[in-house]
């Protein structure tokens, strides 16, 4: 018989940063970020798999993805609405809050016997994101140390399906690397890039 | 009487209130049994002090974030409950893909890391010229008091429904209820009828009761399949994610849904419900999901408008049209052109805290817009979302855009799971 009961193994744990973490509540920036919050986590410390950590991000980055959600360019049904609202409260406000932030990388487990093939096949990824992950924004290559797992799969697996920043073809040679790649090794990268900087 | 610090009194009186409020008996729906001579439960109070009544998903987060912004301000929280069980995620309760344990967290750390003072007790009051909240064994004094009582059903609107008790099930508050329903869903006889009712609009959460027909269908095409679940809708059309949703039920061919059929009576005995047009519908369980209104304080202490349902107020401050220094946040509201979600309770929450601190502080109070996301699980695997932008013109709360997913998927199921992780800690931890 099949086991109805899955996904169950959350254990009511919220498990929260600590109480000072929020950063300063008396700057503009704080009332105009914490909508985010409902799925980013506080001041942008994302808990939870498949959201990423704003926490730290560097403006230019923050930015970039605000404008490209926002013009469709990254479709997304939930990032379109909010990145456009983002732009009527002030885009430079909410980018400064998030990259004033205490970088913090994701909670989310990672599964160790993954990074290693990750670090193996990350080579060709080093290029442009840097050996340690932290992005290059010449290159216009984001961070990726420690986002969480789901978060950089489920990109990773966008590109190689044209679905994240379709026809751009300053990511042409990402989509192609992308495609490159069986989903087991994009697992092990997704690790590996998580587990960086931990 | 040996010294006390203030905190330790609060803790004392909070004691006393719930005693005495078990002693009088008073059964929440009676007539609020207030002492002769009510007493200040907290008196010799120094600093600014807000009250909460309500620690569902608009109330919690308003006293954490109250807290959170200026640490010198009192808040009390008096909530009935002393476990918060999550509304969304709990129509999966039903269709045994999540426990009711996984969607139920305690209040520990809005106390513990927040300072908020909770009060495990129900409000029988608001006097909101007196600036007080009673309780059962006295009252509280406040600055400023923040309603989030959610809703309650109007039962008396349907014949038969309020004597038929726990005979006849809403499911509409997670907790008891939900298990209940689904241990009657799953003990259903094979080939039964499963019927539930939708109310009409407004209600709380617009998607919540065709989610719960996908759940219900998914079970029931899973583990029973010869059975067959009917909705009665008593609005038109399926009101959120109609093109959606009718997608999903592709699926389900053991799902029959009917518009415009208001149920107006049921006989539990006879095992039957009674549209409004007079058509009989016999049923082996039954879910009648009420007509509802704003939770009781509201209706009390007349925040309510003309239709004596819910709450109009203020788009930036959420203070309360119709009395001051009352600001009310939730499903309990409406007039801003948001959905009764949980994203909208907890994003109300936070902006009507922030005018609280604000207008404490004598500070000019900043206009944000609220959010609102809706997930919907549409199997045990794959969900799908709208989504709403607001921004603020003229002081009042306008849309920038509403999208929908282009349809269900695991991906969108991922983002459900990630939205509830992170919102249940923005609201308690």
């Amino acid at each position: 018989m099949r086991a109805l009961v899955i996904a169950v193994v959350l254990t009511a744990a919220l498990g929260a940063s600590g109480a000072a973490a929020a950063g300063p509540t008396d700057t503009p920036g704080f009332t105009k970020a914490f909508s985010c919050s409902a799925c980013h986590g506080r001041a942008g410390a994302s808990r939870a798999d498949a959201v990423p950590v704003l926490a730290g991000m560097p403006a230019w980055y923050f930015k970039k993805a605000i404008a490209d959600y926002a013009a469709g360019r990254r479709p997304s049904p939930e990032m379109e609405p909010f990145s456009k609202m983002v732009g009527t409260l002030s885009v430079d406000e909410i980018a400064a809050y998030f990259a004033a932030q205490p970088r913090e990388s994701s909670p989310v487990g990672v599964d160790r016997a993954a990074v290693a093939g990750g670090r193996a096949a990350s080579t060709q990824c080093a290029t442009c994101h840097g050996e340690d992950g932290r992005g290059d924004q010449a290159k216009g290559s984001p961070p990726l140390a420690g986002q969480p797992p789901g978060y950089l799969l489920n990109q990773m697996k966008l590109f190689k399906a044209e679905k994240r920043s379709p026809g751009d073809e300053n990511l042409t040679k990402m989509k192609t690397l992308m495609r490159s790649i069986d989903d087991t090794t994009l697992a092990a990268l997704a690790a590996y890039y998580s587990s960086l900087g931990r | 009487m040996a010294r006390m610090t203030r905190r330790e009194f609060l803790r004392t009186s909070a004691g006393a209130a719930v005693a005495s409020s078990f002693a009088g008996c008073a059964s929440r729906g009676d007539a609020p049994a207030v002492a002769s001579t009510p007493s200040d439960l907290a008196p010799n109070r120094k600093g600014r002090r807000v009250i909460v009544i309500g620690g569902g998903w608009g109330g919690a987060t308003a006293a954490k974030y109250v807290r959170m912004q200026d640490p010198s301000i009192e808040v009390i929280l008096i909530e009935p409950n002393k476990r918060f069980v999550s509304c969304p995620f709990s129509n999966l309760v039903l269709s045994g893909v999540r426990s009711i344990d996984s969607l139920t967290f305690d209040y520990d750390r809005l106390r513990k890391q927040h300072g908020v003072k909770i009060m495990h007790d129900t409000s029988t009051a608001l006097e909101p010229d007196a600036r007080r909240v009673r309780l059962a064994g006295g009252f509280l004094a406040y600055d400023r008091v923040i309603v989030a009582p959610g809703i309650d059903f109007q039962t008396e609107q349907i014949e038969g429904l309020a004597d038929a008790g726990d005979r006849v099930l809403h499911a509409w508050k997670a907790g008891p209820q939900t298990v209940a329903l689904a241990r009657q869903l799953k003990e259903m006889p094979d080939g039964g009828v499963f019927v539930m009712s939708i109310p009409p609009a407004a209600y709380r959460c617009p998607p919540g009761p065709y989610e719960r027909a996908c759940q219900v269908a998914w079970y029931l095409k899973t583990r029973n399949p010869r059975a067959k679940l009917l909705v009665l809708d008593a609005n038109q059309n399926v009101i959120s994610k109609p093109a959606l949703f009718r997608a999903a039920w592709q699926a389900y061919p053991n799902l029959e849904y009917r518009a415009s059929s208001k149920v107006t009576k049921v006989d539990p005995g006879a095992r039957e419900v009674t549209t409004e047009f007079g058509d009989k519908v016999r049923y082996d369980v039954v879910n009648v999901i009420p007509p509802q209104r704003a939770g009781a304080i509201a209706v009390q202490a007349d925040l309510v408008g003309a239709d004596k349902r819910w709450c109009e107020v203020n788009h930036v401050t959420y203070e309360s049209v119709k009395a001051k220094d009352a600001h009310v946040v939730g499903d309990a509201t409406i007039g801003i052109p948001a959905p009764k979600s949980g994203t909208v309770a907890n994003s109300m929450g936070k902006i009507a805290a922030t005018a609280v601190v604000h207008l404490l502080n004598g500070r000019p109070v900043p206009e944000m817009p609220p959010i609102n996301t809706c997930y919907s699980w549409v199997s045990d695997s794959e969900a799908m979302a709208v989504v709403n932008a607001y921004r603020i013109e003229n002081g009042k709360v306008v849309q920038i855009e509403q999208k929908l997913t282009p349809g269900q998927s695991t991906l969108y199921a991922q983002h459900a799971t990630a939205w509830a992780t992170s919102i249940w800690s923005d609201i308690l931890a």
